[in-house]
């Protein structure tokens, strides 16, 4: 401790400027992975919190997944023993049209035997709405709304709200404001209260329910009435508690978590470069100070610890600022994620408030402060390895030693031979992910030397470029690797990250083009909500005959696209008439023959998997499959595999015909419309919108709104990960600026002699920018190199570990070459300080600093 | 060639020192100056005046009649580098590069040609008897040749003043004695002022001038 405060505190309050770089690191490291995760917690939570205040007493849930189930079942398990109260709902989401009040949750209740499970409090003189129900049942434009959302957008009971339904725009009048807390906090409060019969038309649910909430008797446990209910109705149902659905919502958001984390990590892993940078020069700039230590009888243990210490308190104090600046960070980013989950998963979300999880915002601060401490291990080692002796004589301590040097080229090309001995055994996912850290390690270890051939390489062009400037700037590369390898490595790294990122990007976007050209053909869309993600709103079946009656249109292809679990994925079932399609589209195949492929699933004698699908449960041509149904479990054999990307997780696509008869579900989310040759599509649009349009809710999109619709989330999915990547590159770039303050400190007294001679303000400048920019492009050589390989290691993790999507490898050449400003100027914009500092200060203290 | 008038050095620390006060000097052209005194008399700090690498508190220096108090920093720089030549105890050159690229820096620096830069920087090595030696690096090379490096250095543009601080003073004697009668041999040659700040008093007695000083203050003008 007296070493710390003797030694260290002065060493940091010298180079504050420094110790705040370096803390910056693990500053902004810690701030994307607290932002990022709190902002998921925060949505995950709104769930959960919604979820369980609107389930009430209800012990156990009885669904089946998106395409709910028919009336018959409510009685069947209200008959059975051991179940005290069983009641059914609706939910769905409308939007009434406020002002930046967002959606209105609609929880659609049987109120006659509803209050057995959930409590209904209600202002002075509403509660005549729920003691007598019949109300609500006579009039089926009742409505409830929580006491927060009618204040917020001043009701009162007797106002009339509206929201598009089946039936067209539709007023509600509101029959009652239930009291604040509880149920009523529900969605951020914007929840409403419907009579569950009611919104089956509304919502265009038929005779259907989406679940059954149930209340056991006294004595009977929830393993008890879960087997009984399980064995009552199949396997086509889940019979869970209500927890149960927050578990399905976080694994449809495994994806996004995934890539969330995985990046905030990333930069905390090149957080962790430029602690090493400034301990590794720290280290070299203090041999004396250690010297003078260890000869007045500090063990070598001793300095190991002082270095450590002061690697810990950086790493806590910027891990404490970091996740502050993280729940900042979340303030935003949980708006952003909301919204992106809302138009890629179509499940609403209100998040009123940022969740702070104490656990968490403890393990990102250990993990920032172990971070620091890890990468201030080698440094602290070598400090500790000093001799005395030599460490009083005056001289540079800058170079790599040849010894070093030819252990760490030997490590790496160990590292690289195992990991392309790896490469062939990558089936066994181990091997794949160890193959993937050796050559990571591989490159890491590679850096210091290819960072000082490649300098050596720039040396010429540069002195082409200017004479004395240019020399200078690779000399000082060139005599001090140590001060500039950690900041290559961490720009590599983060450079490998945006070129990977970007290469999925490119992938992603040239596969769903490539989809979109093939399977997205129809001239118009019909859907219920603008989101077509969302299906809380469907068409009734005999609209398809409505809509071949309009002018222009040749063919209608009805879609329903129910999300079920399968095998533990959230797989979308694309219901649809398998002969029209056959018809329609070419299909990219993966596996099978088309033609027998569309003639088997259009008998219903097949079901067509789609290729990620088939990677993810292992699955191929031939298979059965056995798919759950409220009917029975529904047996098919895979009659083809397909490219699509319909779905993250994966798709099925079956005949509707046999949808209809397995799940009891004749409704339509998506209606496809082909026209007639020379009809033009917003004609046609318009003819379906003044014959069909004044009476339900309805929106028909142009071939080319889905397509912007569908490259707008692709956007806001990759602009999310893009964050990151700024965060990563704003990293690397305060190592350029940390080695830069600390090249200028180090050559003071030659850019003193510079000046000396005659050197100009700005030449001494131009010095600086131009070791900035070697800095860059030797950073973006061998992180474009990286990259490429980086690249290849995600789109194989995509395919095998993550959404099974079969991404083809495509360099993204467009970003490499965009690169290349970008760097120059962020390595010139580092520079800028660092410069002024060179050019400031005393002459004659520079050249006679020692 | 170099006045200086009533010239004020103060350094603003916890307390105020005065490394010059009040310091009146006329240096001819062509005068070979020794300056002398013990050390924290402010010999240096005189030197680092005349060559504009520091400023005055106050008073006023002229070299070759122009005022460096007016200077801009980018003017004071052109100054030195077109009028005086330095030659540091600790020579100061850039070890990454070679002797020839060394004596070549001022020139580049000012812009010239590539090849009028590579014709001068060899004719002024070989002019101190380094011709051999032009692609050594400095740590190839003695400290007597390194201080020679340093002193064609100095010379790139034939300037008309030459501030050598203790230019001997990091030198066994013998080559110490070789680079001083170098230093004499350019004086006489190019007839340019020279400086010299040393410790040393045969190296003071061989120049035609000795200033003294102490506490600050010139206290002893010897002329030969």
């Amino acid at each position: 401790m007296i070493l710390l405060r003797l030694i260290s505190w002065p060493y940091m309050r010298k180079h504050l400027l420094r110790s705040v770089l370096t803390t910056a690191g693990i500053v902004l490291g810690v701030a994307l992975l607290v932002g990022m995760q709190t902002a998921n917690r925060s949505v995950l939570s709104a769930f959960n919190q919604t979820v369980e205040r609107i389930a009430g007493k209800a012990q156990l849930q009885v669904s089946a997944g998106d395409p709910g189930f028919g009336e018959e079942i409510l009685e069947r398990v209200q008959s059975l023993p051991g179940i005290r109260a069983a009641a059914p709902v609706i939910e769905a989401e409308a939007d009434p049209g406020f002002p930046g009040q967002g959606k209105l949750l609609i929880l659609a209740v049987d109120m006659t035997g509803d209050r057995s499970l959930r409590d209904y409090e209600f202002d002075n003189g509403d509660q005549d709405v729920i003691d007598d129900p019949l109300i609500f049942l006579a009039q089926p434009d009742s409505i409830i709304l929580t006491r927060e959302f009618a204040a917020r957008n001043h009701i009162v009971s007797g106002s009339k709200i509206t929201f598009d339904t089946m039936q067209g725009r539709k007023q509600f009048t509101v029959r009652g404001i239930l009291k604040a807390g509880g149920m009523a906090q529900a969605f951020g409060g914007n929840l409403g209260i419907m009579d569950i019969y009611a919104a089956q038309s509304v919502f265009g649910r038929g005779r259907h329910f989406d679940r059954i909430d149930i209340g056991l008797n006294e004595g009977v446990t929830l393993e008890q009435g879960e087997a009984a209910l399980r064995k009552l109705l199949g396997p086509g149902f889940t019979v869970e508690p209500p927890s149960g659905r927050g578990r399905h919502f976080e694994s449809l958001l495994g994806v996004y978590t995934l890539a969330m984390t995985v990046s905030s990590v990333f930069a905390l892993f090149i957080g962790m470069f430029i602690i090493y940078n400034s301990f590794a020069i720290a280290v070299t700039q203090r041999r004396g100070e250690i010297g003078i230590l260890r000869a007045l009888g500090a063990t070598r243990r001793q300095v190991r610890v002082l270095f450590l210490a002061e690697s810990a308190i950086a790493g806590l104090i910027g891990s404490c600022a970091g996740a502050g600046l993280g729940l900042i960070f979340a303030r935003t980013l949980t708006g952003v994620s909301a919204d992106m989950l809302e138009s890629m998963f179509g499940v609403a979300q209100n998040v009123q408030q940022v969740v702070i999880d104490r656990a968490f915002l403890f393990f990102a601060v250990v993990l920032g402060t172990g971070t620091s401490m890890l990468a201030a291990l080698i440094p602290a080692r070598n400090a500790a390895r000093v001799e005395p002796i030599q460490a009083l004589q005056k001289g540079r301590y800058q170079v790599l030693g040849a010894g070093e040097n030819r252990l760490r080229r030997n490590l790496a090309l160990c590292a690289a031979a195992l990991s392309l001995a790896c490469l062939p055994l990558s089936a066994n996912r181990v091997f794949f992910f160890a193959g993937f850290l050796l050559t990571l390690l591989a490159a890491l270890l590679l850096t210091p030397f290819l960072a000082l051939e490649l300098t050596r390489l720039l040396r010429r062009p540069l002195k082409w470029l200017r004479p004395v400037e240019g020399a200078l700037a690779a000399d000082s590369l060139l005599q001090a690797p140590r001060r500039t390898s950690a900041t290559v490595a961490a720009l590599m790294l983060s450079l490998a990250l945006v070129i990977g990122q970007g290469g999925v990007a490119r992938a992603s976007l040239s596969s769903i083009e490539e989809w979109m050209n093939n399977s997205l053909n129809p001239d118009l869309f019909v859907s219920t909500t603008e989101n077509i993600a969302s299906h809380g709103v469907r068409f009734p079946a005999s609209m398809q005959q409505e809509l071949e009656n309009v002018e222009g249109i040749a063919e209608v292809q009805a879609a329903r696209l129910p999300r079920i679990d399968f095998h533990g994925y959230p797989v979308m079932l694309v219901s649809i008439q398998m002969e029209s399609v056959g018809r329609r589209i070419k299909r990219h195949m993966v596996a099978g023959d088309e033609a027998t492929m569309n003639r088997l699933a259009a008998q219903g004698k097949g079901v067509i998997f789609s290729e990620n699908l088939a990677a993810l449960v292992k699955m191929k041509l031939g298979d059965m499959v056995d798919l759950p149904a409220t009917t029975g479990t529904m047996q098919l054999p895979i009659v083809g595999i397909v490219r699509d990307l319909s779905n993250q997780m994966g798709t099925i696509f079956i005949d509707r015909q046999v949808y209809i008869r397995y799940f009891q579900d004749d409704t339509v989310d998506v209606f496809r419309i082909y026209l007639k040759p020379n009809i033009s599509p917003e004609t046609t649009r318009g003819r379906i919108v003044d014959r069909m349009g004044n009476g339900r809710r309805m929106f028909v999109l142009l071939n080319r709104d889905l397509r912007d619709y569908i490259s707008r989330v692709m956007e806001q999915w990759f602009g999310l990960t893009y964050v990151q990547v700024i965060v990563a590159m704003l990293v690397a770039i305060l190592g350029i600026v940390n080695t830069l303050t600390v090249s200028i400190s180090d050559r003071r007294r030659e850019l003193g002699v510079l000046r000396a001679v005659g050197g100009l303000r700005w030449q001494i400048r131009r010095s600086v920018w131009l070791e900035a920019a070697a800095i860059g492009i030797i950073g973006l050589v061998l992180g474009v190199a990286t990259g490429a390989v980086l690249l290849y290691y995600e789109l194989q993790a995509i395919q095998h570990d993550i959404s099974g999507m079969p991404f083809a490898y495509e360099f993204p050449w467009g970003i490499a070459l965009l690169l290349l400003p970008v760097i120059l100027a962020a390595a010139l914009g580092a520079s800028i300080f660092p410069a002024e500092r060179a050019v400031r200060g005393s002459l004659v203290e520079a050249l006679e600093y020692e | 060639m170099i006045s200086l008038r009533a010239v004020t050095k103060l350094y603003q620390g916890k307390r105020q020192i005065a490394a010059l006060q009040g310091v009146d000097l006329e240096i001819a052209r062509g005068e070979m100056v020794s300056i002398v005194g013990p050390s924290g008399s402010g010999k240096s700090t005189l030197l680092n005046l005349i060559g504009g690498l520091d400023r005055a508190t106050s008073g006023e220096i002229r070299i070759d009649g122009q005022a460096l108090t007016a200077l801009s920093d980018d003017d004071l720089t052109r100054l030195r580098r077109d009028k005086i030549g330095f030659i540091f105890q600790f020579f100061n050159l850039l070890p990454s590069l070679t002797c020839v690229e060394n004596v070549a820096l001022p020139l580049h620096l000012k812009g010239l040609p590539r090849q009028e830069i590579d014709t001068r920087a060899r004719s002024l090595l070989e002019m101190v008897q380094l011709g051999q030696r032009l692609d050594h690096l400095p740590d190839e090379l003695s400290g007597g040749e390194r201080q020679r490096v340093a002193i064609a250095r100095a010379l790139a543009f034939s300037p008309p003043v030459l501030l050598a601080d203790e230019p001997t003073g990091n030198l066994d004697t013998h080559t110490g004695a070789d680079i001083l009668a170098l230093i004499r041999d350019l004086h006489q040659r190019l007839n340019s002022t020279v400086l010299i700040v040393t410790h040393d008093a045969s190296v003071a007695e061989s120049c035609q001038r000795t200033v003294t000083l102490r506490d600050s203050r010139i206290v002893g003008d010897v002329r030969r």
